[in-house]
């Protein structure tokens, strides 16, 4: 035992003698050409489209439908109608077996099939063992194609969603999240209304029947399967599975337009039982279709993505002001998205956290980018490019994606070359020409109690009322 | 129809079985383990799918470790890890670092005065602490700020974070492959010689993610309550992110003696996955690790929680919508009961199946969300087995404390069927499948396993010891475990008229 000892202290001092480089001597081989992986697409004989792509790692398979629809098509006294309809969906059963006999025959096969409703689409996913793949397939085509609606889970989805609108107010993070966006977009329209109670209190079964024949036929969905499998095969398989569904509807229009007007001033939602202050200062960004959106993603990334950002050197590392600070150009496919800085700071620094923050911006628009802080941002996106497809789920994902929003199929390595070309003359044009201090909304969720500078300091405040509406009588 | 449901219902216990015999046998030829003579052990998984590689550095060290009225050390350590070293992260290291000892000459004078305590003179702590300002500053202006994140960032690094547990500190990210020797150089320096620049602005950084984390979260209160409560003499008493006051009482000499005592390389496990040759990994793993002199590795004993003698309960006054918790003492993850207790846990609240979501959710719809955790907060040392849920509107905390001791009295009086155990242990072995299609979750599962159990094979094997679990063995664990003397009871409720 002290021999072993002995002995490896003396291998550690001999290996301190060998001198190793700096990191700025070290040079690295040419990185490995990346293997891009092409899925097979085709068309089944019922309009819906197929993207296929073999994995043959795992004994493992999995599956996306995204339908063309979303909760922007949510009517305004039933908001909230497309995610009950998603939840229910897949726990009221199909016509042949309720929710809870799927519930069981899944899970005996460790597979799952979910469903869910985002902003401007909807999809459906499967997961299960090789070995059962025709079961879980089989469900997943009834659930999709065949579902029920059972009273007893739509009962079940509201009780469930009005729990959910008396907790909305519980986490800051979440309100502040919530709140900019209904400050930014307005909340006169799905992009920035809350759901209520009284909404709840109006859905019934007809609706979410209606929802669904109106946008669920094969024409308005995609699907993506992945994992180990033969393609030929699993063609096969679909189109046989898929032979009776044949609905057909007109198609789905656009989703509603972004009506947004500038919302300049800050916006206070008190909250009682915080030490810290979340805020959030955004506008309006744009979508991955603009021109800019590269220059944009590079500047935003400067000012505030990960810990090399000015943000988190500024706010966090220098004033030791926040934990969590940052900023995303947070741009859409399909519509135009907020650019938000997001932080949160003791209640004690919240005007000067804020204004700390905003004085960032104000640089980036002011002066150019040091020449370092321009190559350190574009090589992160550049020498990083190839984590884009480092699974063939990443791409076959990618792929459908592009599809949906209908973007070209080089779109990332467009991407790639636009960012290549970004100089630092580009950063300060599209940080002074997207980005607008005069329209700038904030928004501080906080305890104004323990506010140190008040937050009039900021600008002049307006009150946000968190206050719940309660469901209407019955 | 029939017939085929029948047939069915027999291959559940067969699914996936022989998959995971045929990825373990693949495992054995894809990893390789080597230890240097200091100690550190190295596990490098090859997986050559795309030219990228993940890279997982587990600490034996965690807030157990912390010492008394520095709770939070351990994770204090975790930031100034990124901090960098005597080359990275500078402009002038003989300047900083005299600028630095300087700071902590005169906070040794600030506190020396403090601790004359009442007879303390105000007059010379503020001169002090003036001084103290303008030292700091001093320091701060020969930093190059984030060297260290810029290198990794810049060069492609992925998702690099660090986070602390109780029993662990882990420090993760990811390169193209093609970068895997500046990971070998940046990892080895930064606990070769860490340098521990702008201390003491990042433990107000700390300080802030408490509140964050803590003290604005009515469930991060509830939670530090508990381990609060339920354990009186283990250091589980304490959550990872330390104590408020303790926090701003850090210092950096303490924080460099943490370094010294635990971040030896035999506490230290890499893990490399990914497109990664190992032979060549290696040579660099001498070249670069191999410098860490051995130290001898920190006593495990923590103090032993004496056995609990009734139920503790403890609340937390809170404006947000009620969440509850029932606690009951379990041993260690070593334990010969750990599998039964796991497989107990994923009957109770494993996917749609789970007994107490069928009933507390989906029936009796008094939860808007219920479930189960086998293991709090950490399984070096004896720990707790959750059971909690979020009461519906208008459904009272009481309530649903009621209904899951109900659910524990039924697993505790009736044995589960086949054909639940049957599900519970194929869903086991499919999430075991469904872990190793990722370069990150491979490194941090082998070194999880390989530190915890001697082995990363127990990764596999695990799945043996879930097979021998009868029927009988989880009825038997639920009456051993969860019974009223070992219970704490942790809720939030609304004071009497709403917010306080």
């Amino acid at each position: 035992m002290t021999r072993r000892l002995l002995l490896g202290a003396l291998l550690a001092t001999a290996a301190l003698a060998q001198s190793v480089p700096s990191y700025q001597q070290l040079v690295y081989p040419p990185l490995k050409q990346v293997k891009i992986p092409e899925p097979v697409s085709f068309r089944l004989k019922n309009g819906m489209q197929v993207f296929l792509l073999e994995d043959h790692e795992l004994p493992l398979i999995n599956g996306l439908a995204l339908v063309r629809t979303g909760n922007l098509f949510d009517p305004a006294d039933k908001r909230g109608l497309s995610t009950i309809l998603a939840d229910v969906l897949r726990s009221g059963g199909t016509h042949a077996r309720t929710g809870d006999q799927i519930d069981e025959e899944l899970e005996n096969i460790a597979a799952s099939v979910e469903s869910n409703m985002g902003e401007t689409n909807a999809s459906l996913s499967f997961s299960g063992l090789k070995e059962t793949a025709g079961t879980v397939l089989r469900v997943f085509k009834e659930v999709m194609t065949d579902p029920e609606f059972r009273q007893d889970k739509i009962d079940l989805s509201i009780s469930q969603m009005n729990s959910g609108i008396d907790r909305r107010n519980d986490d800051p993070q979440g309100i502040v999240e919530r709140e900019i966006s209904s400050v930014i977009y307005g909340r006169d329209n799905p992009y920035g209304w809350n759901i209520e109670h009284a909404d709840m209190a109006h859905i019934q079964r007809s609706d979410l029947q209606a929802f669904y024949r109106r946008y669920y036929f094969p024409k308005n969905t995609m699907l993506a399967i992945y994992g180990d499998f033969s393609a030929p095969e699993m063609r096969t398989q679909l189109e046989e599975l898929f032979a009776d569904w044949n609905t057909e509807q007109p198609p789905v229009p656009a989703f509603p337009a972004v009506t947004a007007k500038p919302a300049p001033g800050v916006f206070l939602a008190e909250k009682s039982d915080v030490t810290q202050t979340f805020f959030a200062i955004g506008e309006l960004s744009g979508t991955l279709r603009d021109p800019d959106y590269p220059a944009l993603e590079v500047a935003v990334n400067i000012l505030g993505s990960g810990f090399t950002s000015r943000l988190m050197s500024q706010i966090r590392t220098k004033m030791g002001l926040a934990y969590s600070i940052g900023a995303g150009w947070g741009a859409n496919y399909d519509h135009p998205g907020t650019f938000r800085i997001v932080g949160s700071t003791k209640s004690a620094t919240t005007a000067e956290a804020i204004v700390a923050s905003r004085a960032e911006v104000e640089k980036m628009r002011a002066a150019e980018v040091s020449e370092q802080e321009l190559k350190s941002a574009k090589d992160a996106v550049l020498n990083s490019f190839v984590f884009f497809f480092d699974s063939p789920a990443k791409t076959l994902n990618r792929v459908m994606m592009y599809q949906y929003y209908g973007y070209p199929k080089d779109f990332l390595f467009e991407y790639q070359k636009k960012v290549t070309a970004v100089t630092r003359a580009d950063v300060l044009r599209v940080m002074r020409e997207h980005i607008h201090p005069a329209n700038l909304s904030i928004v501080a969720v906080g305890n104004p109690k323990d506010f140190g500078k008040p937050l009039s300091d900021v600008g002049k405040v307006q009150q946000i009322d968190l206050s719940i509406p309660p469901a209407p009588a019955k | 129809m029939r017939p085929r449901f029948a047939l069915f219902l027999l291959i559940p216990a067969l699914l996936a079985a022989q998959s995971v015999a045929d990825l373990q046998k693949s495992f054995e030829k894809k990893v390789t383990e080597f230890t240097l003579a200091n100690g550190l052990h190295f596990i490098v998984i090859e997986r050559h799918e795309a030219p990228v590689v993940s890279f997982h550095t587990y600490m034996n060290v965690g807030s157990v470790d912390d010492p008394s009225a520095e709770s939070g050390l351990a994770h204090m350590f975790e930031h100034m890890a990124f901090k960098g070293t005597p080359t990275i992260g500078t402009k002038n290291w003989p300047e900083e670092k005299a600028a630095m000892d300087a700071v902590d000459v005169i906070y040794n004078l600030l506190d020396a005065e403090r601790n004359k305590g009442p007879r303390a003179d105000p007059k010379k702590i503020a001169a002090i602490e003036a001084d103290l300002e303008t030292a700091m500053q001093k320091a701060d202006s020969y930093v190059e700020p984030n060297e260290y994140d810029r290198v990794v960032e810049s060069n492609g690094g992925l998702d690099m974070n660090a986070g602390t547990g109780e029993d662990s500190t882990n420090y993760y990210y990811s390169f193209p492959s093609n970068r895997i020797e500046l990971w070998f150089l940046l990892e080895s320096e930064r606990f070769l010689h860490p340098v521990f620049r702008e201390f003491y602005k990042e433990r107000d950084v700390v300080r802030e993610e408490r509140r964050m984390r803590v003290e604005s979260s009515s469930q991060g209160k509830l939670v530090e309550a508990l381990s609060a409560t339920a354990f009186a003499a283990h250091p589980y008493h304490n959550e990872p992110g330390g104590w408020a006051s303790d926090i701003d009482h850090f210092r950096r000499p303490a924080a460099q003696r943490f370094y010294q005592q635990y971040y030896v390389p035999a506490n230290m496990t890499l893990g490399i996955a990914g497109d990664v040759n190992p032979a060549q990994a290696r040579k660099l793993a001498e070249k670069y690790f191999g410098r860490l002199p051995a130290r001898p590795l920190p006593s495990q004993y923590r103090t032993v929680e004496p056995p609990q003698e009734g139920e503790k309960r403890v609340t937390i006054s809170s404006p947000a919508q009620p969440f509850l918790i029932l606690a009951y003492k379990r041993p260690d993850r070593h334990s010969p009961d750990d599998a039964a207790l796991s497989v107990l846990d994923a009957v109770l609240s494993d996917g749609r199946t789970g007994l107490i979501y069928k009933d507390m959710v989906r029936d009796k719809q008094m939860a808007l969300g219920a479930g189960s955790q086998p293991q709090f907060p950490g399984g070096k040392y004896p720990s707790l087995f959750l059971l909690y849920s979020a009461p519906s509107t208008g459904r009272s905390a009481e309530e649903n404390e009621k209904e899951l001791y109900q659910i524990v009295e039924q697993v505790k009086t009736t044995k589960i069927d086949q054909q639940t155990l049957d599900r519970v242990k194929t869903k086991l072995r499919a999430a075991l499948i469904r872990k190793l299609g990722s370069n990150t979750g491979l490194a941090v599962e082998l070194c999880t396993y390989y530190v915890n159990y001697g082995d990363w094979r127990k990764l596999f094997t695990e799945l043996d010891d879930y097979e021998k679990v009868t029927a009988e063995d989880v009825q038997r664990v639920a009456k051993t475990y969860l019974v009223p003397e070992h219970l704490t009871v942790a809720y939030t409720f609304v004071p009497e008229g709403g917010a306080k």
